[in-house]
């Protein structure tokens, strides 16, 4: 790893997520399946098999190098989550655009630009039991952390946390939300992929 | 179902493949996935592009409507379903010619999300858009809450009236304005007498009773406002007339262009049976009706039933309402 957040670390998290994101889609698949259409996984595999084939062809440029990642993730169609998640790399795009090199300590700026643009697509708010707000507890988690490898220990116990948090709390968002009190116990789909997605960085 | 087709998973594809075959003149295929529809002389120096976007099932709404005076590209979904952000983006760079691009369609929300992905993805090669919704159906939602309302058959007006301003080389925000008026100034209600059928999905989208008809309901068969037993066309006319002058009175001297719409299977002679009253009434009113336009312009595959569209002018919006234009489904 390097000391800056580049092309290369984009390139690499790429190559780490192929080999570890495959088994989690069936696990995925089966908890979106309980509570919404059960696409999830599929989603996650199709824009990574995109990303794949991105991969040796990303710029050097960070931001037009993120682009290229959230547009793996607009080519997978009908998604929410796919949407989502592209719609926040995009954000990430356009903060880092135009350098090569984007020091770890921002990264809780790109989350936050990331998170803005996410809950303004999907008018989706804070406190929805939504990936949101495992995003925003990974923001505060890596506040102040300079090296990738703390951010990323730190991000996964914020998830964890963020998911005992809201067992309990009914979904707000989505097709879950008409499953009420029966809802109550489950994790959000979208925040555990968000952890399979960051334990890959591993 | 009974439907000329040959496998439903190609349903679309062939549509298009058989437009660009019938007026090769007018459309251009594009697009990784084939999913864009563009004007053969498109990009064109100078010109503000225009570009629109959604399902299938609606023609000659949505990509009938590229050409001169008119549209420049289309990004074509499945059947009632919003084409994808790629076809978007592609079909506003097929349509850039560095004067910028309006993006004009309908306010439906997977369309919208769509749309701004891809004016985003644009944006970083310094592509300018713009985007104005066309939210005319009045039974969707009150005026009060406008920017909830569907755009249907009023996008005809939408697409002619911008068409005509962006082939004056106006710039990018002149057109995004008087696109924004003639969205502003269409208002429009349906009235459904049996449902269509998605191919794919084989059966119809809702059921209606043999005598029944619904006022209000949406081009996908969204509800509407009332449901009951089927009327005389003047009565029905009557009381779609009501609902859209609650919404647009309309007073002695003002000058409206109407659409009296099919929504697919209803027959030309039931749309002059209707516009008659319409005209009617209207002229007890003192107003004065301006290019009246009867036929099927914006459907809902087989749906029989109509929708009735006033697009109110001031002297700018019916200058271009006159301009000329030129596609297969509109021509002034």
């Amino acid at each position: 790893m390097t000391t800056m957040l580049t092309s290369n670390s984009i390139r690499w998290a790429i190559g780490s997520l192929k080999e570890k994101m495959d088994g989690a889609a069936s696990e995925l698949n089966e908890l979106d399946g309980a509570l919404g259409d059960g696409d999830l996984g599929v989603t996650l595999s199709q824009g990574f098999r995109h990303l794949q084939e991105d991969a040796p062809n990303l710029p050097d440029d960070v931001g037009m190098a993120l682009l290229k990642c959230a547009q793996a993730f607009t080519r997978v169609t009908a998604s929410t989550y796919g949407t989502l998640l592209a719609t926040g790399m995009m954000a990430a795009a356009k903060a880092t655009r135009g350098r090569n090199a984007v020091p770890w300590t921002e990264i809780p700026q790109l989350l936050s630009a990331a998170l803005k643009a996410m809950s303004d697509r999907g008018k989706g708010q804070l406190g929805d039991k939504t990936v949101l707000d495992a995003l925003d507890a990974v923001r505060m988690a890596t506040e102040g952390l300079d090296e990738p490898a703390a951010q990323v220990k730190a991000s996964i116990h914020a998830v964890d946390q963020t998911m005992a948090d809201f067992r309990g709390h009914p979904f707000r968002r989505g097709r879950a939300r008409i499953f009420g009190d029966k809802g109550l116990e489950l994790d959000d789909p979208g925040m555990l992929a968000l952890k399979r997605i960051i334990e890959s960085l591993v | 179902m009974k439907k000329i087709l040959n496998r439903t998973e190609d349903y679309v594809m062939e549509m298009l493949e058989g437009l660009c075959a019938a007026h090769p003149a007018y459309f251009k295929r594009s697009g990784a996935q084939g999913r864009v529809l563009v004007r053969p002389e498109a990009p064109i120096a100078g010109k503000v592009g225009i570009v629109t976007g959604g399902g299938s099932g609606h023609l000659p709404i949505f990509t009938g409507y590229l050409g001169p005076g008119l549209l420049d590209a289309c990004a074509i979904g499945e059947v009632f379903a919003s084409p994808g952000v790629e076809p978007m983006a592609e079909a506003i760079r097929a349509a850039n010619s560095g004067a910028g691009v309006l993006r004009l369609y309908g306010n439906y929300g997977g369309d919208i999300m769509n749309f701004d992905m891809a004016g985003e993805t644009v944006e970083f090669e310094d592509i300018r858009t713009t985007t104005v919704l066309v939210a005319d159906d009045v039974a969707s939602a009150s005026l009060a809450e406008r920017e909830k309302r569907r755009g249907v058959a009023g996008m005809v007006y939408c697409f002619k009236i911008a068409g005509a301003k962006a082939a004056t080389m106006a710039s990018l925000e002149e057109v995004t304005a008087v696109a924004q008026k003639a969205a502003d100034n269409c208002h429009t209600v349906g009235v459904a007498l049996t449902p269509c059928t998605v191919p794919t999905a084989g059966r119809p989208t809702f059921t209606i009773g043999e005598t029944e008809m619904e006022i209000g309901m949406g081009i996908h068969g969204e509800p509407g406002v009332r449901r009951g037993p089927l009327r005389p066309a003047d009565e029905i006319t009557e009381e779609m007339l009501k609902l859209l002058l609650a919404d647009v009175p309309l007073n002695s001297g003002d000058r409206v262009s109407v659409l009296v719409n099919s929504l697919g299977a209803t027959p030309l002679e039931e749309l002059y049976i209707c516009y008659r009253y319409v005209a009617r009434v209207l002229s007890a009113l003192g107003v004065n009706i301006v290019a009246p336009l009867i036929g099927r312009y914006a459907t809902s595959m087989e749906m029989t039933g109509m929708s009735l569209t006033f697009c109110k002018l001031d002297a700018e919006l019916e200058a271009l309402l006159l301009a000329p234009c030129d596609c297969p489904f509109l021509r002034v």
